[in-house]
């Protein structure tokens, strides 16, 4: 296999042609500019087309994906992203419109996502949206900065935000970044919040909860409508995490649960592809309390035209530039419109059908962390296989020999040897009985040939990689004739 | 169903081997009262046709700027993007990927991203860069989060002639932690005004951030900036156009300690402002302090080489409250495709985009100038952008609609100093007709 860096494989004469020149003087920038403003030299690559297109498809073939492999990667939701959400949104329409056009030339980008904030409305049962959120964290640092804002408004001396120790890391790093104090709450031996504890712990200084729910164990957390009672009780406010929003699709709204903020992933739950990580959306639904703190612009109606925004009274500004990932919210507007109610409601039952499968087929050969129904994902811990000799680490390395990508691992951080599984409703129930059988052959090796585990993946063109080493000493970039910075 | 795969068959073959009787057992954890009796309140799905239609009949209504004579720019623009490009993206293998966590079955994506940490490094002039933010906006906002960081100081300057949107963001930002920002003003030649900057440093500053060309396209003295701001160990902070420096002094051999900025000049559409995405850069003494995801060359354990997530210890999921910043996903699909642009035009094929562009964008300020009625108050020290000034500026821009031209960005409502003036800019896509016509056009609007 070519490892070679697109650096390693220039040919200095190569060069591309891509466009041709203005017709205008060609200006030299040095007959203009002053030299102290200039570059001396600039090393980049030169290549043909075919060049360019054979490495990178090379470099694809290295990876997993969803359309090529089972990837039940928990709290990531690695549904299948449909076809049709990609060609609409590559229509020249979308693509070729510029952020500062006049509005009248933008009518049918306004009103995509005025009909979507209506959508998600109706889905979350919240009151308004904001759409620009480039992510999942970002809309987290808008929703916790509107709770902030709201409660400085109103005279609240407020300093603590509480967080279960299931979450996600994003949940204390966002509480952080908007000057708050993280109180971790633990969870009980159910895997739910431990409600006398959360009593206890909740004083006035508690701005808000941040929950996930279904949990990051999977479980619903059946006491929500008490803990929103504490919680309101004493002035705070709830924030939804909507990592985990897939199995409720049409069955229970957020805002019914007590919800005061919500944001969702459209990367997870409404199909948008991962792209290896970005570009997700994470939109923001709010309740009345809280309308009048989102970020600017909003999009409104008035005479049947659409506009941006920009007067909302207590608003936190802006949380980056222009309207948010457009391109991302068109795949997410397609599939929802093609979903439909019966659609969305599918979605969520599949879900849930598909993983308390596997943990009804699994339970016998890998121990469940917590004995409840689960939702979505289901989470087993690998302590057994552990003083057996196989961590949850070989395990899920193991898979890849079998082209299914591993599970989410070690998370929660509350499960030892954690196994985090979500096999999302897009998988056939052939799939999952292909992946339960490797399952049990897995466990199975460990008393056989456990070398096999210890050395997998035996199949890709790497044997394990060293993590360790490279954090000592990091190389991050390419530089020629040596590999270190 | 749509994207539902099990049959009404295999449901009931999952639910017999649940003990279920009915699809709603699945949710019976769930407290009645919370759910809802028949789904949400939408429509029934649409078949793919249908759908398409209603996608279509949208993107109709939208006037697409291809089809206008359009010289915006102001933070998002109007480059060619090579086919090749949004082919490589739409590879299953890139596009439906997560995140690289398990290393051994996604090298390809650990090593594009590593190539474009490179591509970053060998703009900016600078050691390190990880693997993407945002947007330029949250890129500054990050940027700034870092100095704090590094120095523990807790007042902010920034130059007011950095992008609006960047200043409102980097204010939302912050808005939580208590920090003092502050702005400095810019020059009657549209610069830093470095007497204002002078009179602002005091031993409670932590870092100065400025955009070089600024939001008024023009090229900051950055070499006088930096030399002012270290000497009083502030930490300075670039925002910029990673395009132009293909032909501007890169950052890092002026002494700039943190460079960001928005990749979207590097082979993105539009798309109506996103996404793109925003990079960072540093010097290799502040590698711990850079927040995202960073991918490290490395070896697996038989020697070859390899690629892996590094630093992990900074992020949110290792670190939770102590992360250097919440962030999570990135914009990973789009940094990669700034790495496959980069490929595609290589070396001389990007100085031409940049030369183009700068050429236009003189000859546009050439020709303005010429124009009776028009000013163009500054010196053509200009990457691909600058400011006229015209009277009635906003009618002149409205007659100017109706022949099909978007002359630029409207600069009052967000720099009520710039009363009547707009911001033009010019990529390689213009040629001297489009420039020609547009002259034409405003000299017939002023003068009959």
């Amino acid at each position: 296999m070519d490892r070679k860096t697109i650096f390693d494989k220039t040919a200095d004469l190569r060069r591309s042609d891509y466009f041709s020149s203005p017709g205008v003087p060609l200006i030299s920038p040095g007959d203009v500019l002053s030299p102290q403003f200039l570059r001396d030299d600039l090393f980049l690559p030169s290549l043909g087309e075919l060049d360019v297109v054979r490495h990178y498809s090379n470099l694809a073939k290295l990876n997993f994906s969803v359309d090529t492999n089972f990837y039940p990667l928990g709290s990531c939701t690695m549904k299948y992203n449909p076809k049709i959400n990609e060609s609409m949104s590559s229509l020249e329409g979308f693509t070729s419109i510029h952020p500062y056009q006049r509005e009248d030339m933008t009518q049918g980008a306004l009103e995509l996502l005025y009909d979507l904030e209506q959508k998600l409305c109706e889905i979350t049962g919240m009151k308004r949206f904001t759409l620009q959120p480039s992510s999942g964290a970002q809309g987290e640092l808008a929703g916790m900065l509107m709770i902030r804002k709201f409660h400085e408004l109103m005279g609240n001396k407020k300093n603590k935000v509480i967080i279960p120790d299931s979450a996600h890391g994003t949940n204390p790093a966002t509480a952080s970044m908007c000057g708050y104090d993280t109180l971790v709450i633990d969870s009980n031996s159910q895997g739910l919040i431990d409600i006398e504890k959360l009593r206890s712990m909740v004083d006035d200084k508690v701005a808000a909860i941040m929950l996930t729910n279904p949990n990051t164990l999977g479980l619903f957390e059946e006491n929500i409508l008490e803990i929103s009672n504490i919680i309101h009780n004493k002035g705070g406010l709830l924030y939804y995490d909507g990592a985990n929003l897939n199995p409720l699709l049409g069955i229970v709204k957020p805002a019914s649960m007590g919800f005061d903020v919500v944001h969702l992933n459209f990367h997870k739950t409404f199909s948008t592809p991962h792209g290896c990580g970005g570009p997700g959306a994470g939109v923001v639904g709010v309740g009345d309390i809280l309308k009048d703190f989102l970020p600017v612009p909003l999009v409104n109606k008035k005479n049947d035209k659409f506009y941006l925004d920009y007067e909302i009274k207590n608003s936190i500004g802006k949380v980056r530039t222009f309207y948010g990932n457009f391109n991302v919210l068109v795949k997410a507007y397609t599939y929802i419109l093609r979903l439909g109610r019966d659609g969305l409601l599918r979605v969520a039952q599949n879900s849930v059908l598909n993983s308390r499968y596997l943990k009804e087929k699994l339970k016998k050969y890998y121990e469940l962390a917590y004995i409840k129904d689960c939702m979505h994902e289901v989470v087993f811990t690998c302590e057994k296989q552990k003083e057996r000799g196989a961590s949850a680490l070989d395990i899920s390395k193991r898979l890849i020999d079998f082209n299914i990508h591993p599970p989410t691992m070690y998370f929660p951080l509350i499960v030892k040897e954690a196994l985090m599984i979500e096999p999302t409703e897009t998988e056939s129930k052939e799939t999952l009985d292909n992946f339960i059988q490797i399952m049990i052959e897995i466990n199975k090796e460990i008393d056989v040939s456990l070398e096999k585990l210890k050395n997998s993946p035996l199949t890709t063109i790497l044997k394990r990689v060293d993590e360790v080493n490279v954090a000592r000493n990091p190389k991050v970039r390419w530089i020629k004739d040596k590999k270190s910075i | 169903m749509p994207y539902i795969l099990n049959t009404q068959k295999d449901i009931k073959d999952i639910l017999k081997c649940l003990g279920l009787s009915s699809i709603d057992g699945l949710f019976k954890r769930i407290p009645e009262q919370l759910k809802l009796k028949n789904s949400v309140n939408l429509l029934k799905g649409l078949s793919e046709f249908e759908t398409k239609n209603v996608l279509m009949g949208l993107a109709d209504k939208n006037i697409s700027i291809d089809s206008c004579n359009s010289f915006l720019g102001a933070g998002c623009y109007d480059h060619y993007i090579p086919a090749a490009l949004s082919y490589i993206l739409s590879i299953p293998q890139f596009l439906t990927a997560y995140t690289p966590y398990q290393a051994e079955c996604s090298q390809g994506i650990l090593q594009a991203i590593y190539e474009y940490q490179t591509y970053i490094c060998l703009l900016t002039g600078m050691d390190v860069s990880n693997a993407s933010l945002f947007d330029g906006a949250s890129a500054l906002s990050e940027a700034v989060l870092m100095a704090l960081r590094i120095n523990k100081k807790n007042k902010i300057l920034i130059s007011q002639s950095v992008h609006p949107e960047y200043k409102e963001t980097l204010k939302t930002y912050l808005s939580g932690l208590g920090f003092i920002i502050k702005e400095v003003g810019f020059n009657n030649q549209g610069i830093v005004d470095n007497q204002a900057l002078f009179e602002c440093l005091d031993d409670d500053v932590s870092c100065f951030a400025f955009q070089s060309p600024n939001f008024f396209g023009l090229i900051e003295n950055v070499n006088e900036l930096v030399h002012e701001v270290k000497g009083k160990c502030v930490i300075p902070i670039m925002a910029t156009n990673p395009l132009s420096l293909s032909i501007l002094k890169e950052p890092g051999a002026l002494g700039v300690d943190i460079v960001c900025g928005d990749g979207q000049t590097l082979g993105g559409n539009l798309n109506y402002g996103g996404p793109s995405f925003g990079f960072i850069a540093t010097g290799k003494k502040y590698i711990r302090q850079i927040p995202g995801r960073i991918v490290g060359a490395t070896v697996d354990k038989e020697g070859k080489d390899a690629y892996c997530l590094t630093l992990q210890t900074r992020e949110q999921h290792i670190r939770r409250e102590k992360a250097t910043s919440n962030i999570c996903s990135n914009q990973s699909l789009n940094a990669i495709g700034a790495a496959v642009y980069l490929s595609l035009l290589g070396k001389e094929g990007l100085k031409d985009a940049a030369l183009y562009s700068f050429s236009n964008a003189q000859y546009l300020y050439k020709r303005l100038k010429e124009v009776r009625g028009i000013n163009v108050p500054f010196k053509p020290t200009i990457f691909n952008e600058f400011i006229w000034e015209v009277e009635d500026a906003l009618i002149i821009i409205e007659k100017l609609y109706k022949r099909n031209i978007i002359p630029g960005y409207y600069l009052e409502d967000k720099f009520p100093k710039f009363k009547n003036c707009i911001l033009s800019c010019c990529t390689e896509k213009k040629n001297k007709k489009d420039i020609d016509d547009f002259i034409n056009a405003i000299a017939e609007v002023l003068h009959g």
